[in-house]
């Protein structure tokens, strides 16, 4: 076994059976499927109070009260009192609020009035509106006197459905198109980029606090006589990245089988999903899924291996994590551009701006995996990986020499400036 | 036998003070070499240029008499002063892990692993994690990663500190195996007991400069009075006369023992370097009764604080 293969494995063993590894691997995407099935649950059950909220209804008019329906936590009660008496009669001293409806209401809508104890809600008063707008419109019908006017009416009303579709030629010869859905795309888009993004994050600082144990504990003096400095850090980044796409693995896995699972159980109940989700599925072909993560493992791995190698030659220079703060700048201030662009991005896919940092090497990653769900041409993708790739060659020269240099070098903290002096040294 | 390795005129300078200045040493193989010297004074430095982990201003290295080069630190085991183990690890996968980086194949390193585990009677720490280990037993647990490969020269820098007296005598005795079985040997210290047990040369570093070089009985014999203590039951005035022409003598402190009372002591100091211990000894023998007679060869110790103060403080030599 050579000795890289040796130290890719420690590494990886090490992070994988840890209990925080482990942990994470099954929590996250219990957690992420709770941040999106709690909002779901709140809209069903969150808006219904337990104890209906009265609303008594002054109505002057004799035409709403009546078509008022109790629902949404809502109970309307028809009174014959005025307001004012209303307003103080026992009876109605638990009411929520106050309806005063004028005796022209057909005539003039605006003569509504809400008066309530506590401060009404946005829902309520949209209740209260639609309902009333109902009830007058139905009175209005009436008025007009034309038979059958209700139905006339119905059949004027237009509903269209827009059904989007991407021409494609790879897909199917000419003319051959597919049904796309730009919520999906921008859904895709930000969960891959963010992905991207939180994992050269974490990985990253993960590789920097691995090498500053070692040089901390001494443990590269005992070592550097059987393996290279270089091997042990190339050792480190690619163990730390197999952990990692461990990870997203596990998370794929977990998280396909949950959506298999919800996608059963939405069968079930079909007319209860929208039309547009259907279509959003239906997009979800088999073929844009692989080249999703064909993209996906290509941006990543460049991605993090170009940031890794800048993490590690941080780590090497300090010993401890506290001296990194000023160190990491560099490293951090491209990855949160990266984030801050990928909002833009998501919203106009094909600007100048989303055009060029997704072939800028440093916020490639992270924009290129956000443009590809909208469909990049195939040379950009090209050109992004190939200049990524490169990038990291050069860069992991370098941080290989202030690494040589750092990971033995004790006492006071560097400066940026020292550490890139130290590539110019001779290994 | 050659040199395994030696260094000519080694200069490192860091930023604000020289911290080796124009040392050299040259190292026969299969010797147990001491590297003394105060605190601060190079001895890691030295140690850490012979491991190339770090490189001297100028200066050469030599390795079995040819230009050192980088393939030749893997025929070097180093323990450094400071712990070099994952404290997160378990002991015996660590020392499994180490030892197969060092090139032994799994099974191997497993086999030669329990035999040293269980010679130094830690069997029972293999699934313990490092950060659980007594600095000792770390240091135990370091030491036989450093020798695991069977690596022709050892470099030790402290290795007796945190060590019991039993456990320092343990690691004394392995590393007497590990010269007899062809390796060499250097090692840094303090503890001058153990270098006049083990050693066979010294090198005496202070202040960035070699003070004092060479094998240590050499050293020890050069650095004496020549002079004889001689403990005896009678006269000493008597003995004083006796000797009188031969040796001037002065009274010594009598040396804690149980007859200490009974016995008096003196320092007998020959006038001339071709004395005859014979004829001595045959006047001290017709005069009183004789306990001990021996040669006052300085300790080590004695010889360390006499150089180091004589190069502190250049005026009085």
């Amino acid at each position: 076994m050579s000795k890289i293969a040796l130290i890719i494995q420690r590494e990886f063993n090490q992070r994988v059976r840890k209990r925080s590894f482990i942990i994470m691997t099954i929590l996250m995407p219990i957690l992420m499927a709770g941040l999106m099935i709690v909002p779901v649950l709140i809209a069903q059950y969150g808006s219904s109070p337990s104890a209906a909220r009265e609303i008594v209804v002054v109505d002057s008019s004799g035409v709403v009260a009546p078509a008022l329906r109790d629902e949404q936590g809502l109970a309307f009660t028809a009174t014959a009192m005025t307001y004012d008496s209303a307003r103080m009669a026992p009876q109605y001293s638990g009411a929520f609020g106050f309806l005063v409806v004028g005796p022209q209401v057909v005539g003039n809508p605006s003569e509504l009035t809400l008066y309530t104890r506590e401060s009404s809600t946005l829902a309520i008063e949209n209740n209260i509106r639609e309902q009333v707008r109902r009830a007058v419109y139905q009175k209005r019908i009436e008025q007009a006197n034309v038979p059958g006017l209700d139905s006339i009416l119905e059949r004027l009303q237009v509903y269209p459905v827009l059904t989007t579709y991407r021409l494609d030629a790879r897909a199917g010869g000419e003319g051959a198109a597919r049904e796309s859905s730009s919520a999906i795309s921008m859904g895709v888009s930000y969960a891959l980029g963010f992905i991207i993004y939180l994992f050269i994050f974490i990985y990253g600082a993960a590789i920097m606090q691995g090498v500053i144990e070692e040089k901390s504990n001494r443990i590269v003096e005992v070592i550097v006589s059987s393996v290279k400095p270089f091997q042990l850090m190339m050792g480190k980044i690619i163990g730390m990245a197999l952990v990692a796409l461990t990870q997203f693995a596990v998370w794929v896995v977990l998280i396909g089988g949950t959506m298999l699972a919800i996608q059963h159980f939405a069968l079930g109940c079909a007319d209860a999903m929208p039309a547009e989700l259907t279509t959003a599925v239906k997009s979800l072909d088999g073929i844009f899924l692989l080249k999703m993560a064909g993209a996906f493992l290509l941006f990543f791995t460049g991605g993090y291996l170009l940031y890794a190698s800048m993490y590690a030659a941080v780590g090497s220079a300090v010993e401890n994590v506290q001296d990194t703060q000023q160190l990491q700048l560099p490293i951090t201030i491209p990855l949160f551009l990266a984030v801050v662009v990928m909002m833009n991005v998501m919203h106009d896919p094909t600007n100048t701006v989303a055009f060029w940092f997704s072939i800028i090497p440093f916020t490639s990653p992270i924009i290129m995996i956000a443009r590809i769900p909208f469909g990049v041409p195939a040379w950009e993708v090209a050109l992004s990986a190939v200049l990524l790739y490169a990038t990291f060659l050069l860069i992991v020269s370098l941080a290989a020499k202030i690494y040589l240099t750092g990971i033995f070098m004790y006492g006071k903290k560097p400066t940026l400036g020292e550490m890139l002096r130290w590539i110019r040294y001779k290994g | 036998m050659g040199d395994i390795l030696s260094a000519e005129n080694i200069i490192k300078q860091y930023a604000g003070h020289r911290a080796l200045d124009d040392v050299s040493l040259s190292v026969p193989e299969g010797s147990i070499y001491g590297l003394l010297g105060p605190n601060g004074a190079g001895k890691t430095t030295l140690l850490r240029i012979i491991n190339r982990i770090t490189a001297p201003d100028s200066g050469t290295l030599k390795f079995d008499e040819r230009p050192m080069t980088a393939d030749d630190v893997c025929r070097i085991g180093y323990l450094p002063e400071e712990r070099g183990l994952y404290k997160k690890m378990k002991v015996g996968e660590q020392a499994l892990y180490l030892a197969r980086l060092k090139g032994l194949d799994k099974t191997e390193a497993r086999t030669q692993l329990e035999m040293w585990f269980r010679k130094f009677n830690i069997m029972g720490w293999w699934d313990r994690k490092v950060d659980e280990l007594s600095k000792g037993m770390a240091q135990k647990v370091q030491f036989i990663v450093t020798v695991i490969h069977r690596p022709r020269l050892l470099i030790f820098d402290e290795p007796f500190s945190g060590f019991d007296p039993i456990n320092a005598q343990l690691l004394r005795d392995e590393i007497l195996n590990l010269r007899d079985e062809g390796a060499t040997v250097i090692f840094s210290t303090h503890n001058m007991a153990s270098v006049e047990e083990i050693c066979d040369h010294i090198t005496l570093i202070n202040k960035s400069r070699n003070i004092l070089t060479g094998p240590v009985d050499e050293i020890r014999r050069s650095w004496g009075t020549g002079s004889y203590r001689v403990d005896f039951a009678g006269d000493p005035v008597q003995l004083a006369g006796a000797v009188d022409g031969l040796c001037s003598s002065e009274p010594a402190a009598p040396e804690a023992s149980a007859d200490a009372d009974r016995l008096n002591s003196l320092v007998l100091t020959p006038l001339t370097r071709d004395i005859r211990v014979r004829e001595l000894v045959g006047r001290i023998n017709e005069t009183v009764e004789i306990h001990g007679f021996r040669e006052m060869i300085p300790s080590m110790n004695d010889i360390f604080i006499r150089a180091v103060e004589a190069s502190d403080d250049p005026t009085e030599k």
